[in-house]
């Protein structure tokens, strides 16, 4: 029998994935492997296929043409950009939707610092809040793999560094893998274990971030990795954008 | 050693400061003046009275309110209006019960299946475009003049917006929920309860209130038609004999249940759509 039942050491395996739209192929034989509990940020250009990736991960592309080998765990979760609450089910029948566990919800809840808010509307939540709320639904199935979609991006400033610190918090007790989908080096370097930068259909950089908790922006290294990040995204550090090659 | 000199600088002219509060001038309505939709009817009502009162009223155009009233009290006591009420009643719910059914039924099987949508959204449309009583003449010459085309009348105009409003919303659903149940691995049965009946609910209830205000007018028109019993019924002999009191009577009746019928669709509406009532507060 397998030792590692129920331990999984890999969380993602990609081989050879290829996903075209039409004549434009956005995934060009792709290869990628996530250990388990690794927190993984996925960075690129606009159009990239950051998304793609995702979406093909998280098995919602039904209709894409292309190929490959996708390996994931059984227990996957979705965080999308909006929080995407359904605005008929109260805070707590959304986070416990398809689950239907109230203690594991509410603990989820609690966890996010919305104890207390079960019985709201999520239109009654500020986006800050509806965002806490999809991390509980995200969270209550105890997923091997969370896959992020730019969760934060709709957030303001403030709002968005303390979502930082809860993900990092939650992560740090649960020890999922996580795919970060973002478009912010900072949040990329201040985040993850590993920052993947996709050009061309590929992973055209692929970065360790050796940081120690609590990671600072004014860390000498930390700058380090932003420049070097913004450097592989096409924009110099100094401002303004080099030509493209 | 250094000297400071304040020299005056000349200074622009400042324009004076104004008062805040009030500054700039209201251009919305303002609020809406507790009970003020009744203004409106009460004045009216003041004005035929006295109209009434003063003799410029001819009572066979427009009977004093007075005489409505006595009207309605001996309709009551002889037994005829609450006997073509009833029956009214009955034509109206029945027909309104039927409609609701197939409407919905209909809307749902074209609303969750692409082959349901492909057999009844097309023939569904094309006798939207034929007005219910338009169908008059050819359903008495298929059911008689009972109450079975009557019956018919009224549901066919009840279904139609039920259908129309309820399957618009059932295939109008945001892909990002559906997503989203795809995501959470919900099952298809669940998937409807939790997901596509709620996000229909809106679009039914509007499907709901027209339902509601059509089977009444359907009702109006059959009873004038070919009935011996009914309110139209009632009113349609008052104009044979120059009753026009009976006439205003029927149409209170008439208003008075449209508009409660309304009220109460959107109190159903307001109760299971709580959670919308949230989002304007």
């Amino acid at each position: 029998m397998a030792a590692d039942v129920g331990q999984l050491t890999t969380a993602v395996e990609v081989r050879d994935l290829v996903r075209r739209f039409g004549e434009r192929t956005v995934l060009d034989h792709l290869d990628l492997t996530i250990p388990a509990g690794q927190f993984v940020a996925l960075l690129g250009r606009s159009g990239s296929g950051k998304s793609t990736l995702l979406r093909a991960l998280a098995g919602l592309d039904h209709r894409a043409d292309g190929s490959g080998d996708l390996r994931v765990p059984h227990q996957v979760s979705v965080a999308f950009q909006d929080a995407r609450l359904l605005p008929w089910l109260r805070v707590l029948d959304n986070v416990i939707l398809g689950l239907d566990d109230e203690r594991r919800g509410r603990e989820a809840l609690a966890e996010v610092g919305l104890a207390g808010r079960e019985r709201a509307w999520p239109g009654q939540l500020s986006g800050g809040e509806a965002q806490r709320a999809a991390l509980a639904r995200s969270l209550v199935w105890e997923p091997q793999l969370l896959l992020a979609d730019e969760p934060f991006g709709a957030l303001d400033a403030l709002t968005r560094i303390r979502m930082h610190d809860l993900l990092r918090e939650l992560c740090a007790r649960h020890r999922p893998a996580v795919l970060l989908v973002t478009h912010d080096v900072d949040e990329a370097v201040l985040l993850a274990d590993r920052v993947l930068v996709l050009t061309d259909g590929r992973v055209g950089v692929d970065l360790a971030i050796e940081l120690d908790a609590p990671r600072s922006h004014g860390d000498p290294r930390f700058i380090t990795y932003r420049e070097r990040l913004l450097r592989a995204l096409g924009v110099h550090p100094d401002g303004g954008t080099r030509a493209r090659p | 050693m250094t000297q400071v000199i304040s020299r005056p600088v000349a200074t622009p002219a400042a324009p004076p400061l104004t008062p805040a509060h009030g500054r700039l001038r209201r251009l919305g309505p303002g609020r809406a003046i507790p009970g003020g939709r009744l203004a409106g009817p009460l004045l009216i009502v003041a004005a035929w009275s006295a109209a009434s009162a003063a003799g410029v009223l001819d009572d066979r155009i427009l009977p004093a309110p007075w005489t409505i009233w006595h009207t309605t009290t001996d309709l009551i006591s002889s037994g005829r209006l609450q006997d073509n009420l009833l029956t009214s009643l009955q034509r109206a719910g029945l027909g309104f019960t039927f409609g609701l059914t197939a409407g919905l039924v209909l809307a749902l099987i074209s609303g969750l299946s692409r082959t349901g949508e492909a057999l009844v959204d097309g023939p569904v449309q094309l006798k939207r475009s034929i007005p219910s009583l338009g169908l008059i003449p050819l359903m008495i010459l298929w059911l008689g003049i009972g109450e079975g085309f009557k019956v018919v009348i009224i549901a066919l105009g009840v279904a139609i917006p039920i259908y129309i409003n309820t399957h618009v919303s059932l295939i109008g659903i945001d892909r990002r929920y559906v997503e989203l149940a795809e995501v959470l691995r919900l099952s298809r049965t669940r998937f409807l309860r939790s997901v596509v009946f709620p996000a229909a609910l809106p679009g039914f209830l509007t499907g709901l209130r027209l339902a509601v205000t059509g089977s009444w007018l359907s009702l109006v028109v059959i009873e004038q038609i070919n009935a011996t019993s009914g309110i139209g019924y009632m009113m349609y002999q008052a104009q044979n004999y120059g009753q026009s009191d009976i006439i205003i009577v029927g149409l209170i009746v008439y208003g008075v249940f449209g508009l409660a019928s309304d009220a109460l669709v959107r109190m159903i509406g307001k109760r299971v759509l709580s959670w919308q009532q949230t989002l304007g507060s």
